[in-house]
């Protein structure tokens, strides 16, 4: 069992740690490289980068484009980040593995904060989860792995709540480590992978939108004539849920 | 050319010369690693003690050439030999290669193998202190005057005396007078010190002059491999001119 | 999937792998990357990276000079692959060298301080100037598709016969310096291989290898994008090669027979054994393939011939370099995984670039035609607006990168955290050795050690109220716990705690507590001492107060414990002698047995007295 968990600390979580920052500097550079040539690609080679650098800013904290709509995911959603984002990074107990490992050391939540925003997350992951099953429009866009995330990310906080707080645990300490160091790997691993590569691809999905997807007018119209197929109809197939009108916007989902 | 004879016979393995080489050069601490040799020296330790049976002892250190290999092979001269003797290290012109260590007959230069920074560390004889008109600290040291520094002709004339005294204790020969041009750190022994040099027995003839010759011939080889090469081009070309043959010559103008 | 993507996705593999142990490299050093070490200052990455990647480049000078010089015109179609091959390994050594150079970044020192006696400064500068000369001899293919580089481009081909000639002069030189190198020593280089005309028989077998190297580069790229291979030109080549092999073969055996060294080619040893295997694969065996004509104008046994007489030659390169080295003898250097993996992606890096400049620059007379050679996922023409989309920057990029990152990811994995950052102290655990009058304190076993008059130091000290001067501390209802219970290696430093000892009988994790606070974070800072719980762990009146859980190393703690009372008691007594190492260090151990008259009773570890 140890020594299952000290692979886990350490060759295994080298392995997913590089494999998580390189994959995300992979997909970014892919991304920009996919952008460049799509601009060269353009014949309107204009870019409103002043909007768009306006409108990724305004998306990074999305309250100020839900908060009118759905002010609960909104708020739940930016929690739900920042514990997501703080706590793996600035937990104590985490930053001493650093220390012990590599040597140096950074700032550390107070232990107090720390367990409150692990709660919060986990708090969140569930209501976003329940939010997605219920409400239709979400529940109409989402795949598998849009339920699946907001509970996998939960589990090594669970784990690591209950790790710390041993009392609550129901298992025996080693377990729950076990599960909590796993688990943290497997996220790792699929993050550069799966959706959750936003939190690099954030920043650049405005600007991919604006410089990219510039086709020139009628380019649909030639496609089809070039590829002989005149006489069908462009609109295949009806999309599956008709959008209420208070629902999210045609746009709003385009940039998503 | 100040000197250092070290005579066998009195050394009682107090190592007081190696604490006082450490106490001088604040050198660390040193523990056996992967990359030591067995006679004791490193990096940290630029000399050191042998036991050889018998209640024997060796002090070792570097020779201190009179046309010392390292220097000679040191592509950038970090390495020099002094007007006074010791053959001293600039750590500022290095570049790691570590032909020094190739190139010493003796084994003598060491390197900072963990360091990600590392130099070629030896002894250098002290040479401050020489310049300040003092001597070495391992010659100062030594309680039972083993080790002693002086001119090298004195030092000689000293040594050669000693055997003379006592034929029947040493050995007929002060290591370091010819061998390899001779060195400037001398032993007189009664045990035989072939165990200061790796492989085949030293003959007199200096290292430096082995490669002489071959770099002597740089320039001609340069100017002769060149000149020849021009007179042969211009001599074929010319020939198949004459043989009617000269579209090869000229054809290929611009297409490459 | 082709054979060209198959071969770039493994050139990415490997280069991904190399990453990661390059950051390892530059960031711990050339000791936790390497298996070098004193006795063997040189390795795999001269031996091969520098000494052979410099002779596997020498095609490019003999090339141009069989097609400028010679004027042989038949040979004008390899000449831009053999000077590519040639800049690519020139520059795959220079960057071989930026890893193996323990301060890479004071290499352009060579520029400015100059020690010409160095066959290295010599070295280094001939490599320096060929490289230039390479670069401006392949500038013009790589020019020629840019327009505003065509004066440039002219002017460096009408000064294409003084730069072929500058490159044959200054190959002559490194090739044969690289041999120079190694007259300065005489007696470490075994004497089959030690000889004044090293340089010029370095040089010799650089100008067959090259051979066997264009014809192996022709041969594999023609593999590669299933184009026709020039086998007719390079049985042409292996006839030339031939004469060479022969005329090295004279020279070694000559050589030989003239310094009266002869007589070793019959002697044992593995020196012996490696000069055959060398000289058959390096030359002999070539030289009878070649020698026959159906065997040299055959595809398959050129593919044979350039192999082996490249490894042969590489060999050659890397038991000059320092495998015979008769200093090194006892000490046997097998490279790391880590220097293989460097030397790997050095290699794959120019092979890449290899690729890339053949695919993009008419480095052949035709760029090559394989459709799927450079397969893109993007069309490069817009049926709709009849308008071309240009070539993807770079192709299956995806593919590459994620190779690139899975390797660079298991080479981070691969990389032991101990090795890196134990600074390659070599662990020794420490034996017991308590009881009796006199003990021979010797815990590592090796041998050396120190008889301790125990009996008489407690005599000395004021007899029982003195043990607490040394036996400073005692492991839980103990009261003489020996040091190597707590100091447990020799030279590096144990945690004397037990962390996970102490929590497993006391419930697991339930246990924190009981030693840390519940609302800070537990390390070793915050957490009780050991004498919250063990109140009888220090003797009353100890003097060494232990305030971590950090044990020095075994010899640190003896040293310490003793050399402070001794070194206080030079004042006392008058006697400088008694601080003095030997002082200690006499290996009396005869003394020790006559001491106490039997061996029975002096303890040394577990071991009995020889």
């Amino acid at each position: 069992m140890q020594a299952w968990i000290d692979f886990g600390q350490g060759p295994l979580f080298r392995l997913c740690f590089a494999l998580m920052i390189l994959g995300l500097m992979r997909i970014f550079i892919l991304t920009i490289i996919g952008m460049i040539e799509a601009y060269n690609r353009n014949e309107d080679k204009i870019v409103p980068f002043a909007e768009l650098i306006r409108l990724t800013f305004s998306w990074i904290l999305p309250i100020t484009r839900v908060w009118t709509k759905r002010p609960v995911y909104g708020v739940v959603s930016v929690l739900f980040h920042i514990g997501l984002i703080l706590v793996p990074l600035f937990l104590g107990a985490h930053v001493l593995l650093w220390k012990n490992s590599v040597g140096f050391a950074w700032f550390s939540l107070p232990h107090a904060l720390a367990d409150n925003l692990t709660l919060i997350v986990i708090a969140g992951g569930i209501i976003l989860f329940l939010m997605r099953a219920i409400y239709r429009p979400s529940r109409a866009l989402s795949r598998k792995q849009d339920y699946i995330w907001p509970l996998l990310l939960t589990i090594p906080f669970v784990t690591g709540y209950l790790a710390v707080h041993t009392a609550f645990a129901p298992s025996a300490y080693q377990w729950t480590m076990l599960i909590h160091i796993y688990s943290a790997n497997l996220i790792m691993v699929t993050i550069p992978f799966t959706k959750i590569a936003h939190c690099v691809l954030m920043p650049l999905s405005q600007l991919v939108t604006g410089v990219s997807w510039k086709f020139p007018l009628g380019a649909g119209d030639k496609v089809i004539e070039t590829l002989g197929h005149k006489d069908r109809p462009t609109w295949v197939k009806e999309p599956r849920v008709a959008l209420d009108e208070d629902s999210l916007s045609g746009k709003e989902i385009a940039s998503k | 050319m100040k000197a250092i004879l070290t005579d066998t016979t009195k050394c009682i393995g107090c190592r007081e010369c190696v604490v006082a080489c450490k106490k001088t050069y604040d050198l660390e601490r040193d523990v056996p690693r992967r990359w030591g040799t067995d006679d004791g020296l490193s990096a940290r330790n630029w000399t050191s003690i042998i036991e050889k049976p018998d209640g024997k002892f060796i002090r070792k250190q570097c020779r201190h050439c009179i046309e010392p290999a390292c220097v000679s092979s040191c592509p950038v001269g970090a390495l020099k030999k002094t007007a006074e003797g010791p053959v001293i290290y600039d750590s500022k012109r290095c570049l790691g290669c570590r032909y020094c260590m190739m190139a010493c007959p003796y084994g003598i230069p060491r390197y900072d193998w963990d360091q990600p920074v590392p130099y070629v560390r030896k002894c250098i004889m002290c040479y401050e202190r020489l310049l300040d008109g003092g001597q070495p600290a391992c010659t100062e040291a030594c309680p039972t005057e083993a080790t002693i520094f002086g001119d090298r002709k004195e030092l000689l004339a000293e040594a050669h005396r000693r055997i003379k005294e006592n034929p029947d204790k040493y050995i007929n020969k002060v290591w370091g007078e010819h061998e390899i041009g001779g060195t400037q750190v001398l032993y007189i022994s009664d045990i035989d010190l072939s165990c200061l040099t790796y492989g085949r027995p030293l003959d007199d003839k200096p290292l430096p002059s082995r490669t002489t010759a071959a770099m002597h011939a740089v320039p001609y080889a340069f100017v002769g491999m060149g000149s020849a090469m021009a007179g042969l081009s211009w001599f074929i070309g010319r020939r198949m001119k004459l043989q009617g043959n000269s579209e090869s010559d000229t054809k290929d103008e611009g297409n490459e | 999937m082709n054979r060209v993507q198959n071969f770039k996705l493994i050139l990415w593999t490997i280069i991904g792998v190399g990453a990661a142990v390059a950051a390892a490299r530059f960031i711990f050093g050339l000791g936790a990357t390497t298996n070098l070490s004193d006795a063997v200052p040189w390795g795999l990455w001269i031996g091969f990276d520098v000494m052979s990647g410099v002779a596997l480049a020498g095609g490019g000078f003999v090339i141009t000079a069989t097609v400028y010089i010679f004027k042989l015109d038949k040979y004008h179609g390899i000449v831009r692959p053999a000077v590519l091959t040639a800049l690519l390994g020139y520059v795959a050594v220079a960057v071989g060298l930026l890893f193996d150079l323990g301060l890479p970044w004071n290499i352009w020192h060579m520029i400015i301080f100059w020690n010409p006696h160095s066959p290295l400064f010599e070295v280094g500068w001939c490599v320096m100037l060929y490289l230039t000369v390479l670069l401006l001899e392949f500038f013009p293919v790589p020019a020629a598709e840019f327009g505003w580089l065509s004066t440039i481009r002219n002017f460096l081909i009408k000064l294409r016969m003084p730069l072929v000639i500058a490159g044959i002069a200054l190959s002559t030189l490194h090739q044969s310096s690289l041999g120079s190198l190694f007259l300065v020593m005489p007696f470490n280089v075994h004497p089959l291989w030690y000889s004044p005309i090293m340089p010029i028989m370095f040089f010799v077998s650089a100008i067959g290898l090259g051979l066997m190297m264009v014809s192996f580069e022709s041969r594999f790229t023609s593999y590669l994008y299933r184009k026709e291979a020039e086998t007719e030109l390079l049985a042409k080549l292996g006839n030339a090669a031939k004469w060479i092999f022969l005329l090295y073969l004279l020279m070694r055996f000559g050589d030989l027979f003239l310094r009266g060294q002869i007589g070793h080619i019959f002697a044992g040893g593995w020196q012996v054994k490696m000069f055959w295997v060398e000289i058959a694969i390096s030359a002999a065996i070539p030289l009878i393939l070649l020698s026959i004509k159906r065997v040299r104008t055959t595809g398959a046994w050129q593919w044979v011939i350039s192999i082996m007489a490249i490894t042969g030659i590489v060999l050659n390169r890397i038991n000059v370099g320092g495998m015979v080295h008769l200093n090194r003898g006892d000490t046997f250097y097998l490279p790391a995984w880590t220097e293989i993996t460097i030397t790997a992606t050095v290699v794959a890096g120019a092979a890449l670039v290899f690729l890339f400049m053949v695919e993009r620059f008419n480095v052949w007379e035709v760029r090559p035609v394989d459709p799927k050679a450079d397969p893109s996922t993007l069309p490069e023409f817009d049926y709709a607006s009849q308008a071309s989309l240009g070539r993807p920057l770079i192709a299956a990029r995806t593919k590459y990168s994620l190779a690139f990152v899975f390797a660079a990811a298991f080479g981070f994995m691969l990389l032991s955290n101990q090795s890196l950052s134990s600074e390659g102290v070599i662990a020794a655990s420490v034996e017991e050795a308590r009881g009796g009058d006199t003990l021979w304190v010797d815990g590592d076993l090796d041998g050396y050690g120190v008889s301790f008059q125990h009996q008489m130091h407690i005599d000395k000290n004021g007899n029982e109220t003195s043990c607490v001067q040394c036996h400073h501390m005692n492991l839980p209802l103990d009261e003489n716990t020996g040091c190597y219970a707590c100091h447990r290696d020799m030279y590096i430093p144990t945690d004397a705690f037990g962390h996970d000892w102490h929590s497993s009988p006391h419930g697991g994790n339930l246990s924190c507590f009981k030693c840390h606070q519940e609302d800070q974070h537990k390390n070793a800072e915050t957490a009780q001492q050991c004498d919250h719980c063990h109140d009888n762990l220090y003797p009353a009146g100890a003097t060494i107060k232990v305030d971590n859980y950090h044990a020095p190393g075994y010899v640190d703690a003896l040293h310490e414990l003793c050399i402070g009372c001794h070194v206080k008691l030079i004042e006392e007594t008058g006697s400088p002698d008694i601080a003095r190492c030997a002082n200690c260090h006499n290996d009396q151990r005869d003394v020790v047995e006559a001491v106490d008259g039997t061996k029975e009773n002096i303890l040394i570890g577990n071991v009995a007295l020889p």
